[in-house]
């Protein structure tokens, strides 16, 4: 016999100043079912959750609608308040009626009130058919996988290992230490990026509870939260790990060459190299492109094998493959990092064929004394000191049109940086900086950008550049002063453009096989704008970095403690609570088509084979089965199954149903 | 239209006889389906020949409309290794009972029959004796007249008269205001005696336990009213979405003459529409569009 009580919440005015919640109450008292209906000002109040409790003792109900907020507030807070009274948590219902009702509805009264006792209707009835149902537990692999390994990967996994637990590096480079490593000096500081970044990489390297798997990608993750199972692909890197010692012999005679990515291109490097000088691990890899070995094999010959003859440890392995193995995880925290928009679309920059006009990043390696001009700053052109430099500000930020509608957060303060850096290295070069607006709110920041022009000299002009062209040996930079409404025209020998910051361009496809959610210019959606901003929609998995949107280096570096935080919460739980609302099938009703296998987006689904007296005969016939511990209650097989014997527990279909019918009989 | 002047049903005819009884004799099939000469000249009905001696009940002519692939379901449990004749169509439901877990390809064997197309039964009761027959609608706009799978077969290659989806049909419908295709629907739908004839004879609808035959299933009631068998003629167009092999054999048994089609069509052009071609049937491992999760699918709601 269902003895259900009703509790409407006034939510102060934000539902009472719109919905007559005395006549709610009043009007559902007699509704099959209710054995107790009142209103109160605030029933997640503790005195409104006494109520609830006190009523559950004095009216023997077994069952409560609250009708207030929206369950993403208070659910939790009311479930836990029944279940203090004795009651299943999974015997209450909420009704929706201010984001449903009041909010939505203010102004018209009337209708609003009508509709709250509508929704309060609808809760009974499915409150009514409600099931009992009690959490289920998971073990906890008490380790974590960061994905990345630049400054956020690393603080994380630091973060996470001084906790006590163990925590996987996977990079995709041959070494850890990401964008900050390809920097030069850090705002607004000016200290030396690699100076302060290189503690961090060798303590991570030699953390008892760190491992690095570097030059590996991540290629499937299966499993849920507490148990991921994560594939990686171990990238050939034909060099043995175990024999190599990093004597960097085998690099000093390679004659295969190939564009420096790590020097922006703005170099050669070895085909057998380390990114840099204090690359981690300190090993160098093959790169097969350009490796003239590996090339000639591709037209029948094998040649060179220099650096295999140089070796003396024989860690030269050309026979290596991609490797995959699996390992579990217990969390996984997404750390993939950023990259530099591509200016080569703007016509107004010259489309990227002038070799003097060059983005933020090319600059940090100019600038860096182990840098393709040992720190000179000088054009890529002629190598000649520019006596006149230009900066422009948002090359791709804060232009939906042709680039990204967002402001990358991070280019008014590094060309503030940068400015300030070219002043110090060449007293007598000139700077202008374009820009449409100076936005420093970070610590010490303002007081950074006002010293750059107040104190260097540095001269902003306010305006966008409309060209740049060569013109002999100068580039013609024209644009608008904005402030005093004039067109100038500059003649300088160089163009650094700030570039925009966009995400790793793998991210997308990494947030599909990770299972996360990324927005419409690829960064991962955290799962609450403001009190999840470390979290995702997807339990167990995190975000730390630029990975999630435009970040600096001392917010990466706060937001990888904060999922470090998350990571050992999750960690230090011998078990986890598993939502007891997921989908189960009824083995009479499945035919066993299979077809919410391939839709289960979890993989949670699986066909399994059973015994069955059919016509005095045993068959053995196959029919769906749901994993719980993987099943996140989408309902995707429940819509799918046509039979109707896959259904979701907590919306079952007759829950559903129940709802309907309430909603109809107040209509008809 | 041509092939059904020059094809030679009795050739083909006596090819199926002949191994009919070879399959039978060898004691390769326990039992072969076909079809056998109704009560009146425009009824064939299936058969179910378990000795050779009885091959000679085996017949082929253009009425030869019914899918027997849905047969197969029935031996699934069984020791029977059970041959049946297929038509293009047919062979296409035969591709979707394997791709929805119903048959298993090893107790079954397939022999292919290249199909001239049948002619419309309802049209032969309603002409005079000797009239000429037009083709059924479903076999008008067939394009695969040939089996797409067989492990036998006989008779020769035909060629498909229809090469193009034909959606003027449905168009037509679309184009009406909601008032109209409503009052349109509500009146086929009154018609309906919710006999189920659509359901039991489709390839598609191949369920253990149709959601139909639940009586507690709380979706639909077992009541006979428009509003009734419009929901469950709309549920049943979409519980088939996506992997309709367009048969036509819903419509053909309906007694009450729903156009079925016209639905089972409407979802066909939508589905293409927004998940891009799909020709259910045709091999047995491209997923129905409807029944797998791509993560880019589109989510234009989101």
């Amino acid at each position: 016999m269902e003895r259900v009580g009703v509790f409407i919440c006034h939510c102060g005015s934000n539902i009472g100043a719109v919905v007559d919640c005395a006549r709610v109450a009043e009007s559902v008292k007699d509704y099959p079912g209710v054995a107790f209906s009142t209103d109160y000002k605030y029933m997640c109040s503790e005195p409104g959750q006494e109520m609830i409790q006190n009523a559950i003792r004095e009216h023997n109900l077994n069952r409560v609608v609250v009708a207030s907020c929206s369950p993403r507030m208070h659910e939790k807070t009311f479930r836990a308040c029944v279940a203090k009274a004795g009651l299943n948590e999974y015997m209450f219902e909420m009704a929706n009626i201010r984001e449903h009702c009041s909010w939505v509805h203010a102004g018209r009264n009337e209708e609003a009130t009508e509709k709250a006792i509508d929704l309060v209707k609808m809760a009974i009835s499915k409150v009514c058919n409600n099931e009992v149902l009690m959490k289920g537990h998971a073990p906890v692999t008490k380790r974590a996988l960061v994905v990345g390994g630049g400054i956020a990967g690393i603080q994380c996994a630091l973060d996470i290992a001084n906790n006590g637990y163990q925590v996987d590096i996977l990079e995709r480079t041959p070494s850890i230490g990401g964008k900050m490593s390809q920097i030069d000096k850090t705002f607004p500081t000016i200290d030396c990026s690699a100076c302060i970044l290189t503690p961090k990489m060798v303590e991570a390297s030699s953390h008892p509870n760190i491992k690095l798997i570097t030059f590996a990608e991540l290629e499937k993750v299966d499993g849920y939260v507490g148990n991921f199972e994560v594939t990686i692909r171990s990238k050939a890197r034909s060099v043995d790990m175990s024999k190599c010692t990093g004597c960097g012999t085998c690099m000093t005679k390679c004659p295969g060459k190939a564009d420096d990515e790590f020097n922006m291109n703005l170099r050669k490097r070895t085909a057998i190299y380390t990114p840099f000088p204090q690359a981690i691990p300190n090993k160098p890899v093959i790169d097969r492109e350009s490796c003239l070995k590996f090339k000639s094999r591709k037209e029948g010959k094998d040649v060179c094998g220099v650096c295999a003859k140089l070796c003396p440890a024989g860690a030269i392995d050309y026979e290596q493959q991609d490797e995959l193995f699996t390992e579990r995880y217990g969390a996984i925290v997404m750390a993939t990092g950023y990259e530099q928009f591509d200016h080569s679309i703007y016509g107004e920059y010259g489309y990227g064929k002038y070799p003097d006009v060059i983005s933020g990043l090319h600059f940090e390696r100019l600038v860096n004394a182990s840098g393709p001009t040992q720190g000179h700053i000088v054009r890529p052109s002629d190598h000649k000191e520019p006596k006149t430099v230009v900066m422009v500000k948002c090359v791709g930020s804060r232009d939906p049109e042709h680039g990204k509608s967002y402001c990358s957060r991070t280019c008014c303060m590094y060309t503030a940086k940068q400015a300030t850096m070219i002043r110090d290295h060449c007293p007598d070069t000139k700077v202008y900086v374009f820009y449409m607006d100076v936005r420093t709110p970070g610590k010490l920041y303002d007081e950074f950008y006002n010293r750059t022009r107040e104190e260097y000299g540095v001269e902003y002009i306010r305006g966008r550049v409309s060209k740049i062209y060569q013109d002999g040996e100068t580039l013609r930079v024209k644009g608008e002063d904005t402030l005093l409404g004039r067109q100038i025209e500059i003649d300088a020998d160089m163009v650094i453009l700030a570039n925009a910051m966009i995400p790793n361009p793998d991210s997308e496809r990494m947030a599909q096989i990770v299972g996360i959610g990324y927005d419409k210019d690829g960064w991962f959606t955290e799962s609450h704008p403001k009190l999840g901003p470390v979290e995702t929609h997807t339990a167990g998995v995190f975000l730390a970095g630029a990975c999630q949107g435009p970040k600096d280096i001392p917010d990466s570096v706060a937001q990888a403690g904060a999922a470090a935080v998350k990571v050992c919460a999750l960690l230090s739980k011998d078990q986890l609570e598993t939502e007891p609302t997921v989908s189960k099938v009824d083995n009479k009703l499945c035919s066993g088509c299979g077809l919410c296998v391939p839709v289960c987006p979890y993989k949670a689904i699986s066909l399994e084979t059973i015994q069955e007296r059919v016509a005095g005969k045993t068959i053995e016939r196959q029919v769906a089965n749901i994993n719980g511990s993987l099943c996140q209650g989408c309902g995707a097989c429940t819509v799918t199954c046509r039979s109707g014997a896959a259904n979701l527990k907590h919306f079952t279909n007759a829950q559903i149903l129940a709802e309907v019918d309430a909603l109809c009989q107040t209509i008809l | 239209m041509s092939n059904a002047f020059v094809y030679n049903f009795d050739q083909v005819q006596n090819e199926m006889r002949a191994m009919a009884k070879e399959l039978l004799e060898s004691g390769e099939a326990t039992m072969v389906i076909g079809w056998e000469k109704g009560a009146l000249p425009y009824q064939s009905t299936p058969v179910m020949i378990r000795s050779a001696e009885d091959v000679d009940k085996l017949i082929w002519d253009a009425y030869c409309q019914q899918n027997l692939s849905t047969y197969l379901i029935d031996y699934i449990y069984t020791d029977e290794k059970v041959a049946i004749f297929a038509k293009g169509c047919d062979t296409r439901a035969y591709n979707r009972l394997i791709q929805d877990n119903r048959i298993k390809a090893e107790k079954c064997i397939v022999i292919g029959v290249p199909c001239p197309g049948m002619k419309n039964a309802r049209e032969a009761a309603r002409l005079p004796e000797n009239a000429e027959v037009p083709m059924a609608n479903a076999c008008k706009e067939c394009r695969y007249p040939n089996p797409v799978v067989f492990d036998k077969r006989v008779g020769t290659d035909v060629t498909a008269w229809c090469t193009e989806r034909d959606f003027s049909d449905v168009e037509a419908i679309e184009a009406m205001p909601a008032d109209d295709k409503y009052a349109f629907w509500q009146s086929q739908y009154t018609k309906c005696i919710r006999c189920y004839a659509c359901r039991n004879i489709c390839p598609a609808c191949n369920c253990t336990s149709c959601i139909f035959d639940q009586s507690a299933s709380g979706w639909c009631s077992k009541d006979i009213n428009a509003s009734e068998n419009q929901f469950y003629g709309v549920t049943r167009a979409f519980h088939v979405a996506g992997r309709c092999i367009e048969c036509g054999q819903c419509e053909m048994v309906c007694p009450s003459e729903v156009p079925i089609m016209l639905m089972n069509k409407k979802f066909i052009k939508d589905i293409d529409s927004l998940f891009g071609a799909h020709e259910a049937g045709l091999d047995t491992n491209t997923p129905a569009p409807l029944s797998h999760f791509s993560v880019s699918d589109p989510e234009e709601f989101m």
